[in-house]
């Protein structure tokens, strides 16, 4: 049994077994829903499978990177999250803002404790000489930030913590 | 190495190229040099060992450093580095140094070849109001606009800033005066957002160019972005190579390019093309260089600028053409004259390009950084990659974030989209986020089918962030049995890749996954 997280969010169950490999039991929120029809085997090329959906024959190139599977399927690439037994289901931390990229802290434009209106900018980023605002989704208080004018930071740092007003 | 016969009657003979760039273009202009039987010469940054362009040169030379200042950007170190491998010639790509007059003297006066046009000419365009004045003189068109010299009185340049702005009329575009390639460009609708984006648009042009002087001109919505592709020799003689229509951007960066375009008439062409050439006359232009006009709805041109070097989109031409541009620059720069007239050159067939990015369009194009675990590039008749990067190499953060070009040619615009649709839905990247889904969308656009393709066309038809194609849960099915038979253990890259994506060439127990089985 392999937990699966899609893009959309949703995790999943999937047990698979057999030669050629189909699916043996899926669940999702702890309830059994419909198996996919098909099923896959190894190709003789690396980082590629060959699915077989009601009779017709497809190769889908597919390779893993962290706890990440990257899927090339019908001219578009997907990715869906191993989420590996033990590890906590790290859902994005409720309230905070984080760099969509890796850049620089240009300029941080609220105190902490600031309260700020929705659309209101909060911290300049800067990446590949391009600029990027992070603004407030909705009304509330910036409770803490993270980074001061000139930081560097990574996609997915926190940058500050935000509370919802009531 | 001896002379090739294509140089022997050259005024300035060339035995060996430095390419002073890297990624694409580096290993595009190298392997012209192999072509042509020059020894091909390379340099790197310590973070480019065992980069892509290393490989394709006869040799490199490696500059110590890991900024651009030290290392690509420094004009010593690459005169020496000519210097050291007996380089007779420099070529500089595109960006980097290849727009600094300066370089360009340098090199000169190094007693080096330079494969660019002259300093003076790069000087003239690279000053927006010289060019401006110098295009008015010889009867170019060119759009309204005026230039805010940067000061540290705020209040004084507000009050310029708003009288011009009054002047030139709303919608307008803000952008760095010394720069290009959309660093430091804003439009502005409406008067009350003009001082922030000022504000925006002067720092954007301060960090990237040390110059806050910022150039505002009318915006013309729904206009075009066309461009006249130029060569020119040392003996006077200067062709046009027909037009480049650049016009779907994002961010002002250009993400699909044609040629030729789809909606020029053929006298339009004719009086763009000779517009082209009267504005490489005006500053005694040699070698390529591209001329950029705004065509506006009601079919009149403006002269927008001219970029004395090679441009990105520059296959299309030499798809439609038959023309090696590269070739060309540096035949002239030998003293050779132009092999064709403007009479020999004709448009075969359609040509497009798109600039593969690492970058992802569902989240406001931003760039996008991992291991490029797979990377399989579509293959066929008319189909040309130039790219800088393989499978096993890494999308980084230190550099533009375009890996690749991908270029059709097909007898005609349909044939050619239908051919672009194909190299797409076949072109195989898994372990860093690009823009070919995003581009499959675009060139699949019934609005792109049309040639409905102004400036406008993404912010028109992607207001909001691109969404990509719903989950199915085939990928369900996928994963898992991936995960069952030990897919990502037998398909380890060639380069190991560690947590923070930087490539660790010679380390066996790096793989691309963490999970030992």
């Amino acid at each position: 049994m392999v937990d699966l997280k899609m893009q959309d969010g949703r995790i999943v169950s999937v047990s698979v077994g057999g030669d050629p490999v189909s699916i043996v039991k899926i669940l999702e929120d702890g309830e059994e829903i419909i198996p996919i029809v098909g099923n896959v085997r190894v190709d003789s090329r690396p980082s590629r499978i060959v699915i077989d959906r009601d009779g017709v024959e497809s190769i889908v190139h597919c390779a893993r990177v962290g706890d990440r599977w990257w899927i090339h399927l019908d001219g578009y690439v997907h990715v869906v999250d191993v989420i590996e037994p033990g590890a906590a289901n790290a859902s994005d931390a409720e309230g905070a803002f984080t760099a969509p990229m890796p850049g620089k802290v240009l300029d941080v434009l609220v105190p902490e404790g600031a309260r700020v209106r929705e659309g209101q900018d909060l911290m300049v980023l800067e990446a590949m000489k391009m600029e990027h605002r992070i603004a407030a989704d909705r009304d509330g208080t910036v409770s803490s930030i993270y980074f001061q004018t000139g930081d560097q930071v990574d996609a997915g740092s926190v940058l500050l913590d935000f509370v919802e007003d009531e | 190495m001896t002379q090739q016969d294509w140089m022997k009657d050259a005024p300035h003979p060339i035995r060996s190229v430095l390419v002073a760039n890297r990624g694409e273009i580096a290993c595009r202009v190298l392997r012209a040099c192999n072509e042509m039987g020059l020894e091909s010469i390379a340099i790197r940054s310590d973070a480019d060992y065992g980069a892509l362009h290393t490989e394709v040169a006869d040799s490199v030379v490696h500059l110590e450093g890991e900024t651009l200042a030290d290392t690509y950007l420094n004009i010593d170190a690459i005169l020496a580095a000519a210097r050291s491998s007996g380089a007779d010639a420099i070529h500089p790509g595109y960006g980097f140094l290849s727009e600094r007059a300066a370089f360009a003297r340098a090199v000169q006066e190094a007693g080096l070849i330079w494969i660019g046009p002259p300093a003076e000419a790069i000087e003239s365009m690279g000053d927006k109001v010289t060019a401006r004045r110098r295009m008015m003189d010889a009867g170019v068109p060119v759009i309204p606009g005026q230039e805010i010299v940067d000061s540290d009185d705020e209040d004084r340049l507000i009050d310029a800033l708003v009288a011009a702005a009054t002047e030139v009329d709303y919608p307008l575009l803000l952008k760095a005066s010394a720069g290009g390639g959309g660093k430091g460009m804003r439009a502005v609708h409406e008067p009350k957002n003009l001082q922030q984006e000022f504000l925006a648009a002067r720092r954007e042009a301060q960090t990237a160019f040390g110059d806050g002087t910022v150039y505002i001109e009318r915006l013309l919505d729904g206009s075009r972005h066309i461009e006249v592709q130029i060569l020119a020799d040392l003996h006077g003689s200067t062709v046009h190579l027909f037009e480049r229509e650049c016009s779907i951007q994002r961010r002002h960066q250009k993400v699909v390019e044609e040629a030729p375009s789809p909606v020029l008439d053929e006298s339009t062409r004719l009086a763009m093309g000779d517009a082209a050439v009267a504005a490489a006359a005006a500053v005694d232009y040699a070698g390529a260089g591209t001329v950029e006009f705004l065509l506006a709805p009601n079919g009149s041109f403006y002269f927008l600028e001219m970029n004395t070097r090679l441009q990105v989109e520059h296959p299309v031409t030499e798809c439609i053409t038959g023309v090696d541009l590269v070739e060309q620059q540096i035949r002239v720069a030998s003293g050779l004259p132009l092999p064709f007239t403007q009479e020999d050159l004709t448009i075969r067939g359609h040509a497009i390009e798109v600039r593969i990015y690492a970058e992802d369009p569902s989240q406001g194009f931003l760039p996008a950084t991992g291991p490029l675990a797979v990377f399989r590039p579509p293959e066929g008749p008319g189909i040309r990659l130039d790219t800088g990067v393989r499978e096993g190499d890494v999308a980084r953060i230190d550099f533009d974030p375009m890996l690749a070009k991908l270029i059709v040619h097909g007898s005609n615009r349909d044939h050619a989209i239908r051919r672009m649709m194909s190299a797409l839905s076949d072109f195989v990247i898994l372990g860093a986020t690009t823009n070919i889904g995003f581009l499959s969308d675009v060139i699949a656009h019934p609005a792109y089918r049309a040639g409905e393709t102004d400036t406008g066309f993404i912010q028109r038809h992607y207001p909001k962030d691109w969404v990509a194609p719903a989950p199915s849960d085939v990928l369900l099915l996928i994963a898992a049995a991936s995960e069952h038979l030990g897919i990502h253990r037998k398909s380890v890259g060639l380069t190991a890749v560690n947590d923070t994506g930087r490539t660790t060439p010679n380390d066996p127990f790096q793989r691309l996954d963490r999970r030992y089985p």
